[in-house]
């Protein structure tokens, strides 16, 4: 579980705990470490900090400065360990004098140096599926001009600034690559205490040590994310939260907020919730409060900056909040462990610490004006990947509260899907698709049929090869608005069968005929390719429960002898009886308006 | 910081860093009298040492340093 504080974070403390049995049932992580700086300070301390988020990190330590060697060597032992995460970190000591040793014109320094990293990412991504944290580099503190060089064309300052700004550049460009900010930490807690000379000519150290653990927290942050670990809801109190005072007894004109909020901490507030929001992090409101009173203040006052739209989930009554917390978690379907909750009161949080100890609490200090700081100290959204459509989330939330208000009008399920007029845009994996398919792969755990996390490399390599696989994703729209694409399936043919590796799909759009619409097409490829029968599998985990009788319910029979991990299942062509369903296939969906 | 002052608190350094706390160090001890005192323990005992004495050692320091007792010199010097 995401950690809602960084005391643990103590160099020697984390060496005691490395050295103890890692914890049970934990899932296992494998980590290669690459870098021109030494690695073994800090592979107890990555270990132990995994092992507080119940991973069990199997770390692969290349030698002291082989990072080109390992990655553009096919026989490397990169290769033969099979990472899951590549961690490269790389420092200013050898970028220091390969710019000082470099003759003539440096103008090109940075650019240069920085097409080295990317061949290096993409000579590991050719051979390998795991993602690549990169690390980016400390600005160094000399300044042979002082201030006016920033003002100077030619310096080891600007162009360490303009290499980061590179290796940004370059990693949005390249699937599967994530920017480890070094460099955000050295300036967070000071490059005069972040970088050490000493341990630097001693052991080749990246920094000093007391700051090791942190580093080693921002891979661990990144390395999880990558693997799918995201909060996906932010939890609000109201009062004394999103403004000063208590509505219910100070009135909408006595709150502090916007004009009658002096110190303006509150309206700073709630544009970083905002923010969050447009980043496509649900903002839920759980609050003891008259629910018509606390929605009043979100329409009718000045000062605020969240508006009902902005809420997926409005809570507000008397109830405790554990119980409502819940309550948000059945209505937005998303699990306990990516809720973050935010209130002022310390008896709240530690009833909620107590009562659903899964979500995360962060303590909040006594300054309202302080909360983005604890918040943004903690690293709290830590995410691996971003599509345009994440900051309609809410939307999506709304547009179905619509639709529920529809259904009830309706007699049959029947006419009620015709009546939402759903059409649907089935393509084979596209290059556009490819973030957004990743992203679903990593974050889906409950209608998953083999918990498979693909990375967006894995993905694109599937999609290339036209004769082993047929990846292919559904994106969905109705009436009410967009849904986006909510379906990937997998298939893998391996002579005259059919595999289903991979079968996700979001919640969202649970009973609506996309499963079914989905299956359709697995047949329909399956014939296409001279397939015999369709096999597929299921694997469970702590959340895919509800996708246990998925094969059976298309009437697929238990294999008796399955073979590998958890149950499989097997069809015929002949027996599968294709689907009736209420949406209509396009081959694009047309731009418009969002609803 | 008196002498013995300063070994009674080298001792405890001691055993933190290398988790034994039955660890007793002398002058004449070395990293070859201490189980797990290499190379990458070695940072960590100086830098451990520094901080708990509050002195900064230079690089030819610590890179000169045989044995205990060296250390106890050294911190006796820069810790005026």
């Amino acid at each position: 579980m995401l950690k809602p504080d960084r005391s643990e974070l103590d160099y020697l403390a984390l060496l005691k705990k490395a050295k103890q049995p890692p914890p049970p049932g934990g899932k296992r992580l494998k980590l290669a470490l690459l870098g021109d700086v030494s690695t073994q300070h800090l592979v107890p301390v990555l270990r132990a900090l995994f092992a507080s988020n119940g991973v069990e990190a199997e770390v692969y330590e290349a030698g002291f400065d082989t990072v080109e060697v390992e990655a553009l060597d096919p026989a490397s032992g990169l290769y033969s360990f099979g990472p899951d995460v590549v961690v490269i970190l790389q420092s200013i000591g050898k970028l220091r004098s390969s710019y000082y040793e470099s003759a003539g014109d440096r103008s090109a320094f940075a650019r240069t140096r920085a097409g080295e990293i990317e061949e290096v990412w993409k000579a590991i991504r050719k051979r390998s599926g795991a993602s690549i944290v990169q690390s980016n580099f400390v600005v160094p503190y000399e300044r042979p001009f002082g201030n006016y060089g920033l003002q100077v064309p030619d310096t080891l300052h600007g162009a360490v600034i303009e290499l980061n700004r590179e290796i940004a550049g370059r990693a949005r460009e390249n699937a599967g690559v994530l920017v480890n900010d070094v460099d955000y930490l050295a300036a967070w807690f000071g490059r005069r205490h972040f970088i050490d000379e000493k341990l630097w000519a001693l052991s080749k150290s990246l920094c000093a040590l007391e700051l090791l653990p942190e580093v080693a927290q921002n891979v661990v942050d990144i390395a999880l994310a990558a693997q799918g670990r995201a909060v996906k809801c932010v939890v609000l109190d109201l009062d004394n939260t999103l403004w000063g005072g208590v509505v219910g007894d100070d009135g909408l004109e006595g709150i502090e907020l916007g004009e009658s909020d002096e110190t303006g901490v509150f309206r700073s507030f709630q544009f970083y919730l905002r923010e969050l929001g447009r980043r496509g992090i649900l903002l839920a409101v759980c609050s003891k409060n008259d629910e018509s009173l606390a929605r009043r203040v979100f329409r009718e006052h000045p000062g605020m900056v969240l508006r009902e739209e902005d809420v997926a989930a409005f809570v507000a009554n008397w109830e405790d909040k554990a119980t409502n917390i819940r309550r948000i978690r059945e209505k937005l379907n998303i699990g306990l462990d990516a809720m973050v909750f935010l209130d002022d009161n310390p008896f709240e949080r530690n009833l909620v610490r107590q009562m659903v100890p899964e979500v995360i609490v962060p303590e909040l200090p006594e300054d309202p004006g302080l909360y983005v700081r604890a918040i943004s100290e903690m690293n709290l959204f830590e995410v691996a990947s971003h599509s345009a459509l994440d900051g309609q989330r809410a939307s999506l939330y709304r547009d179905q509260e619509k639709r529920d208000e529809e259904r009830s009008r309706f007699e049959t399920l029947d006419d009620y899907l015709k009546s939402l007029e759903t059409t649907a845009r089935v393509a084979r994996f596209d290059p556009k698709d490819l973030p957004r398919i990743a992203q679903l792969l990593q974050r889906s755990n409950q209608f998953n049929l083999t918990t498979r996390r693909h990375s967006e490399a894995e993905c694109e390599a599937m999609m290339r090869d036209e004769t082993g696989y047929f990846p292919f994703s559904v994106t969905v729209r109705d009436r009410f608005g967009d849904f986006g694409l909510i379906n990937v399936v997998i298939l893998r043919r391996m002579d005259s069968v059919m595999e289903v590796d991979t079968f996700v799909m979001s919640c969202r759009v649970l009973q609506r005929g996309v499963e079914q619409l989905a299956m359709n097409k697995v047949f329909e490829e399956a014939r296409r390719s001279g397939c015999k029968r369709v096999v597929g599998r299921y694997i469970p985990t702590a959340k895919n429960g509800m996708v246990k009788d998925f094969y059976e319910r298309f009437g697929f029979r238990r294999e008796d002898a399955p073979e590998g991990e958890g149950v499989s299942f097997t069809l015929g062509l002949d027996e599968y009886r294709p689907r009736e369903v209420h949406i209509r296939e396009v081959a694009a969906l047309a731009e418009r308006d969002s609803t | 910081m008196t002498n013995e002052e300063i070994r009674r608190k080298l001792n405890g350094v001691f055993q933190q860093v290398f988790d034994a706390p039955e660890l007793e160090v002398g002058d004449a001890t070395t990293a070859e009298d201490v189980p797990g005192w290499d190379s990458l323990a070695h940072v960590n005992l100086v830098v451990a040492v520094e901080k708990a004495f509050s002195v900064r050692f230079t690089t030819k320091e610590v890179k000169g340093l045989a044995n205990v007792g060296d250390m106890i010199r050294l911190i006796e010097r820069r810790a005026k």
